[in-house]
């Protein structure tokens, strides 16, 4: 065990005040593997990384670094670093001072101190600017500074706080593809916090989905995406239709009791249920013949999203709206048949 | 119309022309006796007195070359320098601590910090006096020394270096601190690498102003220094009352000029720290 794991968080519990903000949290990240931490805000990520850096204390668990427990140790005596949200340089010191600070105070010396900026400023791809100030950089190159400086000191595991959440779309693209180069390259023990779900499904070995304070599921980024665990994982991650139905021996109505042209190939169970469905997974008109669930709605609004028209569909107090490339040539107020496969819907009561 | 659109012209106008005139009166009003005492200080007579009928620098020669006058002066500087020691880095600590941690009774504690900035200065001087008066340590007596004074400016200094230094404090990005403890560094290496460089406009600051408040002191230097470290206005003092000669007018002149260097210093520090931060 001791030789497997980078991090392991044991039932790690963290409250403030009579909240808890970390709810029984338990996570192996294995040697080289890219854990990401991703839910809404509030949902405990950020306290939780918090929590593996030594800025907050433990309320109940164990963090272990490479087998050994650290969470009795203040932060600078953890084998951890972080790239802060802000990138968190020290304004009064250059790029290269930047760097330098955790190899002196890790008290590297000389010529090899010298040797390891250099290769983490070519790393992050800032030769030459060795002597600027944080103040002369832009955004991006600000927080690949604070990547340079937490790489040189090659720590058991890196920590990333949402660095990318402060910049612009396209420097975020741009920077998630270098952070993903770098950890193919260098095979880093990384847990990268976001709320950004296509940074996590795109840089992640697993994806941890947090809500509550909780874990609500630990997987690949492709299991997460079709085989979520549970309703919150499902309507977290990706978009989501969500039909209110309600099932009374072979009738299915709406939730006001008004009958909906729905067919499944499965019965309900009796009472309440939510069926989710995502949109793209919806087939509609022609498309929808010979699936085995579907509904007959009205077409309420349509709208054109580039690449897919979105038809927003009504049928009694249930709304769906459906992805479809290119329009179907049906208006507003048509009716329309809407078509599923069984495994792409889910129930929920 | 045309009339409000006149009068809308006409006030800023009035307006500009009185915040002028109140501009040249307060500057008039601060620099007047700072001129007359630099002229009169050039005055070859051996009176304080107008008209002035001959210039000389006679006065000043006779300043730095009488021990009496010199080592005042002398006095002044060495107790403005202890004062501004003793209560920048106790203020600075007392700040620090105040912005970083949980401490009960906060409010409580700023107002018994900033009460001796309120007290008279006859009241702290003649309190101190009559306190160690004849206390001596090690065979030395404790009223009359320079340590006294300098403890007792300090009253004063320390409460406005930890207003300013808790003001200050406040301005820190907490997560540049964060990354520091992160990088491996204690919280004392954090203090003096990260902390003390960010707010260093600050220290400089809180130092200067504490070096002149030490210098500016009179009624507690009067109460607690003895003719061998009477502080420069002090002897001012008691020479007026002897004897007022022009070289009273360059003691002022020397006290004036050290204040106004010490201000240029804040300035030119401020400056170069704006400057830095917006390098591009």
């Amino acid at each position: 065990m001791t030789e497997r794991t980078a991090l392991e968080l044991e039932n790690v519990r963290r409250c403030f005040g009579s909240v808890v903000a970390v709810d029984d949290v338990s996570l192996a990240v294995a040697p080289g593997e890219f854990v990401t931490l991703l839910g809404p805000s509030g949902s405990g990520k950020t306290s939780t990384l918090r929590l593996i850096g030594g800025f907050e204390e433990l309320d109940a668990g164990a963090i272990r670094i490479k087998g050994e427990r650290i969470d009795h140790l203040p932060p600078y005596r953890r084998d951890t670093a972080t790239i802060f949200q802000s990138g968190a340089l020290f304004p009064h010191k250059t790029v290269a001072e930047n760097v330098a600070y955790g190899l002196r105070m890790r008290k590297v010396e000389r010529p090899e101190r010298d040797e390891r900026i250099r290769q983490a400023l070519d790393i992050v791809r800032l030769q030459g600017y060795e002597d600027r100030y944080p103040s002369q950089l832009s955004g991006g190159q600000k927080q690949r500074v604070a990547l340079a400086r937490s790489l040189a000191v090659r720590p058991a595991i890196l920590l990333f706080d949402e660095p990318l959440s402060a910049l612009d779309l396209s420097l975020r693209l741009q920077l998630r593809g270098e952070i993903k180069r770098l950890h193919d390259e260098l095979k880093f023990s990384a847990i990268y916090v976001t709320h950004d779900q296509s940074e996590a499904m795109a840089m992640s070995s697993r994806v941890a989905v947090m809500n509550k304070g909780r874990i609500e599921q630990v997987d690949r980024p492709e299991k997460i995406f079709h085989d979520p665990a549970n309703e919150f994982v499902f309507t977290f991650i990706g978009e989501s239709c969500c039909l209110l139905v309600r099932c009374s021996g072979t009738d299915v109505t709406d939730r006001n009791g008004q009958a909906i042209a729905l067919s499944l190939r499965d019965s309900l169970p009796e009472g309440d249920s939510r069926l989710y469905i995502r949109p793209s997974r919806l087939k509609l008109a022609a498309e929808a013949q010979g699936l085995p669930n579907g509904l007959t709605a009205t077409i309420h609004f349509i709208e054109f999203l580039g690449d897919v028209h979105r038809y927003h569909l009504k049928a009694g107090a249930l709304e769906v709206f459906a992805d479809h490339a290119g329009a179907i040539g049906h208006d507003v107020g048509a009716l329309i048949d809407v078509g599923w496969r069984s495994e792409d819907m889910r129930v929920f009561r | 119309m045309s009339d409000a659109l006149a009068r809308r012209g006409f006030e800023p106008v009035m307006l500009k022309a009185l915040g002028a005139a109140f501009m040249v009166f307060i500057i008039a009003y601060i620099l007047i006796p700072v001129l007359v005492t630099l002229v009169m200080s050039f005055n070859d007579a051996s009176m304080i007195r107008f008209p002035i009928n001959a210039w000389s620098l006679k006065w000043y020669q006779d300043f730095f070359a009488s021990p009496q006058w010199t080592d005042a002066l002398k006095s002044s500087v060495i107790i403005a320098t202890g004062t501004a020691i003793l209560s920048t880095v106790s203020g600075i600590l007392a700040a620090w601590a105040f912005e970083r941690f949980p401490i009960p009774f906060k409010n409580v504690l700023y107002l018994l910090i900033m009460l001796p900035l309120f007290m008279p200065g006859v009241v702290l001087g003649l309190g101190i006096a009559m306190t160690f008066g004849g206390v001596q340590i090690a065979g030395v007596s404790i009223y009359g020394s320079r340590a006294l004074v300098m403890i007792a400016h300090s009253l004063w200094a320390m409460p406005l270096v930890f207003m300013l230094m808790e003001a200050t404090f406040r301005t820190v990005d907490y997560r540049v601190v964060e990354a520091s403890y992160d990088l491996g560094a204690n919280p004392l290496r954090t203090f003096i690498e990260i902390v003390v460089p960010m707010v260093s406009t600050g220290v400089i600051s809180s130092a200067l102003f504490a070096f002149v408040i030490s210098l500016n002191e009179f009624v507690m230097a009067l109460f607690l220094t003895d003719r061998d470290t009477q502080t420069l206005p002090v002897l001012m003092w008691l020479s007026l009352r002897s004897a007022g000669t022009p070289r009273l007018a360059v003691a002022s002149v020397i006290l004036a000029l050290t204040v106004f260097a010490c201000l240029a210093l804040i300035l030119v520090w401020y400056v170069r720290q704006l400057r830095k931060v917006s390098r591009n």
